[in-house]
Formats: structure tokens, C-alpha cells, sequence
């Protein structure tokens, strides 16, 4: 830092802190920063989730992986958690800083390092943008195939520790499969190399231990993803019904049949309408679900695929089909799926997403039990859903001002789950549990289960000062009520 | 504090982000505090929660550069530009917000003489380099320049304030065009001095109220439809019907029309000429695209003209032009203009067609060379 800086920093540091912690880090990373502030704090204090806001102590925006180390030595000396976040888009509540953690938010760490088309490989920032990546391997004729809806925003070292999906990951899996290897600074300050190139590496997968892991086992601060060839034709097809079941039965038809589509959507006619009123895409406004399917491959093949979809829909009474004409067609209607969730403000200022993946069969049961569950608890519900891998997105809308909502919508929630459960289903198809879905863990998981789970997470991190509060259910885990030590109340955060 | 921002309207957010990445504020920064949605909920703390006015929450809202891309962007219709403006119209009242000096600064565009003079001097302190490398103009400024002339009655053309101190070759350049379309066309001139699209971003509603009160007598009397050169003058006068709320300002606004969306309708009436031997990229001001949503005229009146359109990669991304922003913020207005001169560079175009005065200034700033499109739909005609 030069003469300047740092005479902008003492006087910076004689103003905003008194606190010794602020100082180290503004020490390490000059007061650009580093930001305590009550503005700050209260942005920093939640995520796109609906749970109640956490405490956030500093945020801090390193931009290479040295200084993220020089973060996790302060925070050692000072014993204060530490919390990562990318584009803060969790719909689980993993972001929120619970027991005024020091935030490190990766936004800065967005460059694109590497690209090699040879070995299908990209090393990338964790702040790297999901759709930036994506367009920046285009003129290569690659992509980065997991695309959550959130993916115009979203990062991809939140998409690493979520393990998070999208519409295409019915045909190339959740992210977990494109993720070569991850450097991760550890909660120590060292750093690791977890995975690698190789197609088989040596040990035990630690890799496949990060992803998922929802910054409970470190920082990613670099990443190798494997990428993916663009496929050479796309056919993109609209199908509407009359009722939800029978958009859900095509869906299990079209997979007990053999096709497997890149993608198949389901959006219900609330939704549908929603977001029509956005995108003017064509969705039609009339119909009580609409099926969104893509295949790709060969030009011949995937005529086949979209051929049979068409008369499997046809058979459970779809009442029309169409081809999406051009790119623009394609592309419009897509925008119209992934901003669904945002579209919904039009009818309510909040929404509760829920995340469960049923068994595909009974996907038209299931449903109904949603339907119904909201209604007797008089709240609106609507559904749109990753229908081929039977993931569940039941959406809750409320206005939380008005009074004993919020408690209908979370007791609508709770059965909701507990449905999918009992179909056999799990409790996060992709959003992750975050601090949404700790107190099912106990009914998904056994007590040994739970153990290992936190075993493994106290050999990273024995003192959980990693995102702790999250995942793991108290009970279960380790030291975290030590770390959650709150700031006293009174300050506006 | 009550920002008086309309309940319903601030209550549309559902803080779900998929705007930040649209916001270049955000974009340069990675920073929370410098996004719309960051933006939105310092709105309801301080509105809501009573949350203080501290330093950080006033840079906040004004780091803000008014592009509103991310009112596209966003698929709960926030009317986010409502709320920014409604925003620094309550702290500059108060007096948060928009120093005197601000305010004097903004005195001479409401008479055009005066602006005349200033700018002229400015001209020639920027031949001369004696004008701040950081205000980043360009050291061509002209100085004088032709006078326009009615040449019929089918339409008006505002000049407007700085546009036509600075930029007149561009008015006569748009007039030369319609009149080879078939229209005859009054200039404005001094008739309308002044649009109040830098008062309004500055929060001086009420300075705007009065500008528009002027510009609307004084082009009453028949319906002509007025064109608008400027990007950013053409979405505040369209905006006249909602910031007065009257039917004669929602009249009024209907008459507005952007010189290349009106020409669109009409390139089949412009004469058939060799295209310029050019390969131009498309920059679509903010004001342009986000806001009247009209940029794609741009390319359907400029493609028979030039040799070859090329697109930007950026999806519209402010340039950190914004008004008066560049002046005000130069550091970070810097660090956005790079961005975008890095997607201008991919596609290494002859030149860059921005239909907007204070883009076109942005981004000669940092040595790229720039053109209206109607200077060169005017040469294409001419040569
Ligand atoms: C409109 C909308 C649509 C969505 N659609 C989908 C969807 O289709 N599929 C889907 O799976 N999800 C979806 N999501 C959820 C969310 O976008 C994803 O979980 C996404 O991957 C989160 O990325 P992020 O950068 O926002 O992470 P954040 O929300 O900032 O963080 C998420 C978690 O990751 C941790 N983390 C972040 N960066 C790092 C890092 N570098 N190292 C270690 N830990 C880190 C955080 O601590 C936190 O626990 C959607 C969200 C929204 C708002
Ligand atoms: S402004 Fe719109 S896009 Fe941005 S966070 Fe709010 S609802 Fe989402
Ligand atoms: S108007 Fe532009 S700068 Fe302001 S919040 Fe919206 S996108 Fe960001």
C-alpha cells in the first residue's frame, strides 16, 4: 500500500473502529475493504431467504487467495466465526451471519483464470458469476452446464457449496459433477488443494466432502470446473393441460419411456401467468399447468425425442404443443422459467420457497397433498418444479406485515415437507439446508448419521467457527453455540 | 425519516438479486450497498425501521447512477427509477443531498444563453487542456456552430440545453435527415430551453415541475410530435406525464418521440445510398434501452447506411455516463466506462453509435471514438 493509503487508513481507522478485530483486518486488507458500518451490516445480515436477518460483524471483500488467509488469521486471533458469500441469492439461509461473524464476500474474486477446451477444464474465481462463465466459454462452444435460475447472478462458489441444480442438470447432473477440484482455504488459514485433474484421483474424495458443504468446511477460492460442449441441436417444446396431474404423469411417462430431455419444467397457471405478464413470452395464460421440455443431441435424435414427447403429452391430454421457432423464442420462454420466483412480487411482497424431491411417480400425489395443505391453511400457493428429477418447488406467498402470516406460512411449510418425506422424498433438492431445514434433519437422518456428518466437519474445522448455526442441527454439532456468542442487541443491524 | 416513497411500490422487492448483476455500480464494486437491492432496503430501513441517515446510507443513494438497468432486470416490476428519484427529491430537500454548488451548477441550463457562454468558454479551456483530465471531456468541444432553421411544420426537434451548446452538428445533422425523409421541421431553440433531466436525477423535482410547465406552454397549441435526440432528455420528457400527473403533461409526453424510434417507422422514405465503408458498434444509452426501451430502432434505421452493425457483449451495461455521475463520482464512473471499453474492444468496431450527448462525452473521454447516429446516417446521405 502506498504512503497515501495508509495515512487514509489510520485516519479511516480513527474514526469508524474502536474495535481491535476491524483494525487487524483493515490492517491486512486497507480500509477499501473492509466495511462496518450499520448500512453495511444490515445489507450483509441476510440473503434472499426469508428467515430472520443474523448479526453481521465486518464484511470483508478479499480479492485473492493470500488475502483470504490473512482473514482467517485475524479471525483465529480474535476467535470470530467466519462466514463466506457469493452473490447472496440462497434461498436457504446459508448466507446469514449468525453471532457477528466476519463475512467474507467473494464478489471481487471474479476472474476467469483458465480455459482449456482440450481437457474440458476452467479454473475460475468463486465470485466468477454463473452466466458470465457460461457466455465467456461461448465462443469456445462450451458451457457451464449446472444453470440454477439464479444463474444471471448467482456464483459459482455458492453453486460449489450448495451443490446447487438447474433446469439442465436433469440431463448433466448438479453441480457436483462439474467440479474437477477446489482450493479451499481452511478455517486455519491454510490451504488445500482438494481433487484434481486426473479422471481418478489418489484418497479419499475430499472434493465430493466440499461440494455441498455450505461454507461449514472452508473457503473456496478457486475452482476447477468441467465443461461442457455445446450440443450440436436444440428443440425446445410447450406443452399445456388442464391439470397439473396430468403435466406431472407426462413428465413420468416421458422417462419411463427412455427419453432423457435436458430439461422438463413444470409451471403451474398462477406462475404461468406471473410470468407471462413479465416476458410476453407466449406462455398461454389459460392453462393449468405448462410443461417446458428441451432435448438436445444430434439433429436427427432429437427430432425423435421431441416427437415422442409430443405424442406422450398428446395421450395425457395436452391441449397444445408448441415448437419453439427460432433462438429468440427459446430464449424468451426460458427467461420466463428462471425468473419465476421473482415474478411473483406482482401477487405478494414475499415468498417462501421450498425445496423437496419427491419420488417422479408420485409427483401428481404429492402435489395434490401441496395443494391442499395450503388451502387449509389459507395460504397462496403456487408450483413450479424441475419435474424430470421430481424436484418439488412449492411456493408460498404472503405479505409478512400482516399479522400471524408468517407463522401460517411456516406451519404450511413444515406439513409441506413432511409430505414429501413421507413419499419417500428428501429434504433439499438443491437450495441446500442452510438454517431453513436443520430441524429435519433429524427426521431424514439417523443419530449415527448425524455424528459422522459432524465428525467430518470438526476434522476441518474443530473449533466450528466455519458458518456455524447452519446444516448440522444443534444438538449435533460441535462447539457452535460457543461461536454464536451474540453482540449485544441495540445496535441497528 | 419519511422518504415518502409509496408503500405498495417499495414493498414489490422481494430481495431476490437477479438485478445486480445488471447494476455497473455492483458490477465494479461487489458490494451490497452499491446494488439496487441494497439500495431498496436502505430505503425501507430508513423509511420503515427509522434507520439513520448515516454517510454510508447517503453514498449509497448517491453512487447511484439513475441508468436503471436493473428495472428490466427485474422480474417483479419495481419501478425502481420512481423510487431513486422520490428518494433524492425528500434528502435534497431536506438538504442531504445536492450542495448549493450542485445547485447553481444547474442555473445555466435553464437559460440558454448563459449556457452558451459557459460552454463556449469550457470549449475553449478544453483545447486548451486547461480543463480537468478527470472531467473527463474531450478536447474537441466545439466552439461555434451553425444555426438551425424551421424548415416546415411537421415536426418539432428539441435542442435542448447542453446538447445544443455542445453538440449542434448533431441537431442539424437530425434535421437533414428528416427533411430527406419528407418532413419539414421546427427547431425548438430557445421555445424549450431546458428538459430538467439532470435536476430531476439531482432530486430537484420541483426545478424539473417548472421546466416542464415552460416546455409544455410553450409547444402547446397544435399536437406536432416532438423528436428527441438525446436519449436521456427524451425518457425525461416521456416521464413528464407521471411527474405532473396532469392529461394535458400525459398528452404532452404521448407527442414525445426519440429520433430514431420516429425514423424507424420511415426508413422506407429515406433515399436508398451507398452505405458508409464503416463497421459500427451499437452502445444503447441506458435512457435508451432501459428506460423508453426503444433501442432496437437505433439498428433498424442505422443498418442500410453503414457497412456492417455489430453488437456489444455487455447486455446493455451502463457506460457510467449518467448525467452529471461522471462529474460527480469521476473514480467510479471511471471504473465502469472500462468495462464497457473493454466489450467495445472485442469487437474492435470503426466506430461507436450512441445516441446519447452525455455517453458520447463518457466515452471520447477515454479515447473512443464515438458518433450519433444521425451524423452519420446525415454523411451516408451526403457523401
Ligand atoms: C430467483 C432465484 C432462483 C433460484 N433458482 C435456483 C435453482 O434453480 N437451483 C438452485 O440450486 N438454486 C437456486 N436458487 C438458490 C441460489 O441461487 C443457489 O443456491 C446459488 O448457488 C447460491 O449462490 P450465491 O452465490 O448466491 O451464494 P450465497 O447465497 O451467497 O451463499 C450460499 C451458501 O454458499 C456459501 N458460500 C458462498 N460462496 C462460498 C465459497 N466461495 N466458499 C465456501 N462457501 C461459500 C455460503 O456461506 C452459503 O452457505 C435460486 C435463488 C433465487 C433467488
Ligand atoms: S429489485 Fe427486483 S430483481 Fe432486484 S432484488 Fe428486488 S425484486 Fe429482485
Ligand atoms: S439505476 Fe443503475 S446504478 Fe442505480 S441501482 Fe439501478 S442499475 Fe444500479
Amino acid at each position: 500500500m502506498n504512503l497515501l493509503g495508509k495515512a487514509k487508513d489510520l485516519l479511516g481507522r480513527a474514526s469508524a473502529s474502536n474495535d481491535p478485530l476491524v483494525d487487524d483486518l483493515v490492517d491486512a486488507l486497507g480500509s477499501d475493504a473492509v466495511k462496518v458500518d450499520a448500512a453495511h451490516r444490515a445489507l450483509y445480515a441476510h440473503d434472499a431467504s426469508v428467515f430472520d436477518a443474523g448479526f453481521a460483524g465486518p464484511t470483508c471483500y478479499p480479492e485473492t487467495t493470500e488475502q483470504v488467509v490473512a482473514i482467517m488469521a485475524v479471525a483465529e486471533k480474535h476467535g470470530r466465526a467466519v462466514v463466506p458469500r457469493g452473490a447472496g441469492t440462497g434461498l436457504a439461509g446459508g448466507a446469514i451471519p449468525l453471532g457477528a461473524p466476519v463475512i467474507v464476500a467473494l464478489t471481487k474474486m471474479n476472474q476467469i483464470h483458465d480455459v482449456d477446451t482440450v481437457n474440458r477444464v476452467a479454473w475460475v474465481g468463486p465470485g466468477v458469476v454463473n452466466l458470465d462463465l457460461t457466455n465467456h466459454l461461448r465462443p469456445f462452444g462450451f458451457h457451464f452446464a449446472p444453470d440454477p435460475s439464479s444463474q444471471q447472478v448467482c456464483t459459482i462458489g455458492g453453486n460449489v457449496a450448495n451443490n446447487s441444480g438447474g433446469p439442465h442438470c436433469l440431463a448433466y447432473g448438479v453441480t457436483d459433477a462439474h467440479v474437477a477440484a477446489v482450493e479451499v482455504v481452511l478455517i486455519d488459514g491454510s490451504v488445500a488443494m482438494l481433487g484434481g485433474l486426473e479422471d481418478e484421483p489418489d484418497g479419499l474424495d475430499l472434493r465430493g466432502a466440499f461440494v455441498g458443504s455450505e461454507g461449514t468446511l472452508g473457503i473456496a477460492t478457486k475452482v476447477a470446473v468441467r465443461i461442457t460442449k455445446n450440443p450440436p441441436a436444440v428443440t425446445t417444446l410447450l406443452l399445456s393441460f388442464d391439470s397439473v396431474a396430468d403435466a406431472a404423469n407426462t413428465v413420468s411417462e416421458v422417462i419411463a419411456a427412455g427419453v432423457v430431455p435436458a430439461a422438463m419444467e413444470v409451471m403451474d397457471q398462477r406462475i404461468t401467468v406471473a410470468v407471462e405478464n413479465y416476458v410476453g413470452a407466449g406462455y398461454p395464460r389459460d392453462a393449468a399447468a405448462v410443461l417446458l421440455a428441451e432435448v438436445e443431441g444430434l439433429e436427427a435424435g432429437v427430432a425423435l425425442d421431441a416427437k415422442k414427447i409430443s405424442e406422450i403429452g398428446r395421450a395425457n391430454n395436452a391441449t397444445q404443443v408448441r415448437v419453439a421457432a427460432t433462438d429468440e423464442e427459446r430464449a424468451l420462454l426460458w427467461k420466463g422459467r428462471k425468473t419465476a420466483f421473482g415474478a411473483i412480487a406482482q401477487i405478494a411482497p414475499d415468498y417462501y420457497l421450498h425445496d423437496t424431491v419427491v419420488p417422479r411417480a408420485k409427483l401428481a400425489a404429492v402435489l395434490e397433498q401441496v395443494y391442499e395443505i395450503a388451502d387449509r391453511h389459507d395460504v397462496i400457493v403456487m408450483n413450479v418444479f424441475h419435474a424430470g428429477d421430481g424436484n418439488l418447488h412449492p411456493l408460498l406467498l404472503f405479505d409478512r406485515t400482516v399479522e400471524g402470516t408468517l407463522e401460517r406460512v411456516h406451519a404450511a411449510g413444515a406439513e409441506i415437507v413432511r409430505a414429501s418425506l413421507d413419499a419417500g422424498g428428501v429434504l433439499s433438492g438443491e437450495h441446500g439446508v442452510g438454517v431453513e431445514k436443520q430441524p429435519y434433519m433429524a427426521e431424514m437422518f439417523t443419530d449415527a448419521d448425524l455424528d459422522h456428518q459432524n465428525r467430518l466437519r470438526q476434522s476441518f474445522d474443530p473449533v466450528c467457527r466455519a458458518n456455524p448455526g447452519k446444516v448440522l442441527p444443534m444438538g449435533h454439532s460441535c462447539a457452535d453455540i460457543q461461536s454464536l456468542r451474540q453482540t449485544p442487541p441495540g445496535v441497528w443491524g | 425519516m419519511d422518504l415518502h416513497l409509496n408503500k405498495e411500490e417499495l414493498n414489490t422487492c422481494v430481495q431476490c438479486g437477479l438485478c445486480l448483476p445488471h447494476c455497473p455500480t455492483f458490477r465494479v464494486t461487489g458490494d451490497e450497498a452499491m446494488s439496487p437491492r441494497g439500495r431498496i432496503k436502505l430505503m425501507r430501513e430508513v423509511q420503515d425501521h427509522d434507520a439513520p441517515l448515516t454517510k454510508e446510507v447517503i453514498r449509497s443513494f448517491e453512487t447511484c447512477v439513475q441508468c436503471r438497468g436493473c428495472e428490466p432486470a427485474c422480474p417483479s416490476g419495481v419501478p425502481y427509477g420512481h423510487l431513486m428519484e422520490q428518494t433524492r427529491e425528500t434528502l435534497a430537500e431536506a438538504g442531504e443531498i445536492t450542495p448549493l454548488w450542485q445547485r447553481l451548477a444547474f442555473k445555466p441550463l435553464e437559460q440558454p444563453v448563459a449556457l452558451k457562454m459557459g460552454s463556449a468558454a469550457l470549449a475553449i479551456a478544453a483545447k486548451a487542456k486547461l480543463v480537468p483530465k478527470r472531467l473527463g471531456l474531450p478536447a474537441d468541444l466545439a466552439v461555434r456552430q451553425e444555426s438551425l432553421t424551421a424548415s416546415g411544420d411537421d415536426l418539432y426537434l428539441f435542442t435542448g440545453c447542453v446538447m445544443d451548446a455542445w453538440q449542434r452538428d448533431v441537431h442539424a445533422a437530425g434535421q437533414r435527415v428528416l427533411e430527406a425523409a419528407g418532413f419539414g421541421v421546427t427547431p425548438t431553440g430557445s421555445l424549450a430551453p431546458c428538459c430538467g433531466a439532470l435536476q430531476a436525477h439531482a432530486g430537484l423535482l420541483d426545478t424539473t415541475r417548472d421546466l416542464a410547465q415552460t416546455m409544455m406552454s410553450s409547444l402547446s397549441g397544435d399536437d406536432r410530435p416532438i423528436l428527441v435526440d438525446s436519449a436521456g432528455c427524451g425518457a425525461a420528457m416521456k416521464d413528464y406525464g407521471h411527474l405532473l400527473g396532469t392529461p394535458e403533461a400525459q398528452a404532452f409526453s404521448a407527442r414525445v418521440f426519440d429520433i430514431q424510434e420516429w425514423l424507424a417507422q420511415h426508413v422506407a422514405s429515406l433515399p436508398k445510398v451507398e452505405p458508409l465503408d464503416l463497421v459500427v458498434a451499437v452502445q444503447d444509452p441506458c435512457h435508451l434501452r432501459h428506460v423508453q426501451k426503444v433501442h432496437l430502432a437505433t439498428r433498424t434505421v442505422l443498418a442500410p447506411f453503414v457497412r456492417q452493425l455489430v453488437e456489444l457483449d455487455d447486455d446493455g451495461l451502463c457506460c457510467g455516463a449518467g448525467g452529471a455521475f461522471s462529474v460527480l463520482e469521476p473514480e467510479l464512473a471511471g471504473d465502469i466506462r472500462a468495462r464497457k471499453v473493454d466489450a467495445i474492444q472485442r469487437v474492435s468496431p470503426d466506430v461507436v453509435a450512441s445516441a446519447n450527448p452525455g455517453c458520447s462525452m463518457h466515452l471520447g473521454g477515454a479515447g473512443v471514438a464515438t458518433e450519433h447516429p444521425m451524423t452519420l446516417i446525415d454523411r451516408a446521405l451526403t457523401t
